[in-house]
């Protein structure tokens, strides 16, 4: 799934609630949460935040998604071997990745880059995007 | 300082899902935690007449039941998210649905294998994945997993049900570790023979055996199985997780 057309404004319509929806599950404070806020880095999430993020999310935006859908999207058209081989993101699944997490600062993404670290990457923005591809995925019942 | 009470359980006003309420321990976790003031959405597998009963055995209280099996992980996401649209909160789970086919594991078959595997430990992960999201986000939860005396002590023609019930000790501990932060505790309850419709064929076999290897020299009610529930859901418990707590009447194995 190409997420290059996913355009500034659509993802500037919906910042506002996903950061709200990010600062109530995380208990911060919604001023402290930015576009480019590295969820774990910044805001201090753990794994299970994830969880209760993308559930939040899935009810503020009307939208399922499917559990470890990032990672997933993130792959796209690559198959797993492509990606990665023992842990680390070949060459192919990096560049795939840096274009997937286009709103993610180059620095962060520091070569080799772990597969169990790609969730550290994640900005707010990151999942903004998400809720736009499930949106479009399957528009609101 | 106040003696614990039934009236001051903290339960009042919430809401509690038990899979299995149709009959037996079930059905007495279902009036145990309506008696103290809980809505309690039980679901059955097929026998609504039976489920009548349990909500029948509880006038004017708030109980009500929905067919789901519990084995059928889109079913319970469905129904979770449409209890929980409408009451807003889910204060309590209990995994209590199981099911027996007792045999010699060499006479086993296929399915007797499957069922009591679906049923009893597939069955308490999705109900435990469609309820933890709520809980999460609410930052308070309880959930009970039904264990077996077969968890921990082995039991001639139980291989299938024994390690139905050791799987779901091993998740009700590491379930524990993983949603305490979220302040969601995770016990489990281990009944030992209950005077149930599911024990009926092992009591009338070896009935009196039974009793001489229970200390307090009687078969378990199912009232006994809902009191432990209530105390693990209740606030009196509140400093307790990841246990195992048998209620079998001081149970010795040969």
């Amino acid at each position: 799934m190409s997420t290059t057309n996913i355009t500034k404004e659509e993802i500037a319509a919906i910042l506002p609630k996903v950061s709200e929806t990010i600062a109530d599950a995380l208990g911060c404070d919604a001023a402290d949460v930015k576009p480019d806020s590295s969820l774990i880095g910044d805001l201090g999430a753990e794994s299970i935040d994830f969880l209760d993020i993308v559930f939040r999310l899935e009810r503020a935006f009307k939208v399922k998604i499917p559990r470890g859908k990032i990672i997933e999207d993130a792959r796209g058209s690559l198959s797993e071997a492509e990606f990665e081989k023992g842990g680390t993101l070949t060459p192919a699944g990096e560049q795939r990745l840096r274009e997937f997490l286009s709103e993610v600062p180059a620095d962060r993404i520091k070569s080799p880059v772990k597969a169990a670290e790609i969730a550290k990457l994640f900005t707010v923005e990151t999942f903004a995007k998400m809720v736009i591809r499930q949106q479009r995925a399957a528009p609101a019942a | 300082m106040n003696a614990p009470s039934r009236a001051d359980s903290g339960l009042a006003d919430g809401v509690a899902i038990v899979t299995g309420g149709s009959r037996g321990i079930g059905r007495a976790i279902v009036g145990t935690l309506a008696a103290a003031g809980m809505e309690v959405v039980f679901t059955y597998l097929g026998n609504a007449a039976a489920a009548e009963e349990t909500i029948a055995a509880s006038p004017g209280a708030k109980i009500s039941a929905k067919a789901v099996d519990v084995r059928d992980s889109a079913a319970c996401s469905a129904f979770v998210e449409e209890v929980a649209d409408r009451t807003e909160r889910i204060d309590v789970l209990v995994n209590n649905a199981g099911v027996i086919r007792d045999n010699l594991l060499g006479m086993l078959s296929d399915d007797d294998i499957r069922t009591v595997l679906a049923t009893n430990v597939e069955g308490a992960f999705n109900m435990c994945r469609s309820v933890l999201p709520f809980m999460m986000s609410k930052r308070r939860g309880r959930i009970i997993n039904i264990s077996s005396v077969s968890g921990e002590k082995g039991g001639r023609g139980q291989t299938n049900y024994a390690a139905s019930k050791g799987a779901i000790n091993g998740m009700t501990r590491s379930l524990a570790c993983e949603v305490a932060s979220r302040n969601i505790r995770v016990n489990a309850v281990a009944p030992g023979v209950i005077e149930t419709e599911m024990s009926k064929t092992v009591r009338e076999l070896a009935g009196d055996q039974i009793s001489a290897r229970i200390l307090l020299k009687r078969i378990g009610k199912p009232e006994d199985i809902a009191h432990a529930v209530w105390f693990l859901a209740s606030r009196y418990s509140d400093y307790i997780t990841g246990q195992i707590l048998s209620v079998d009447g001081g149970f010795k194995m040969e």
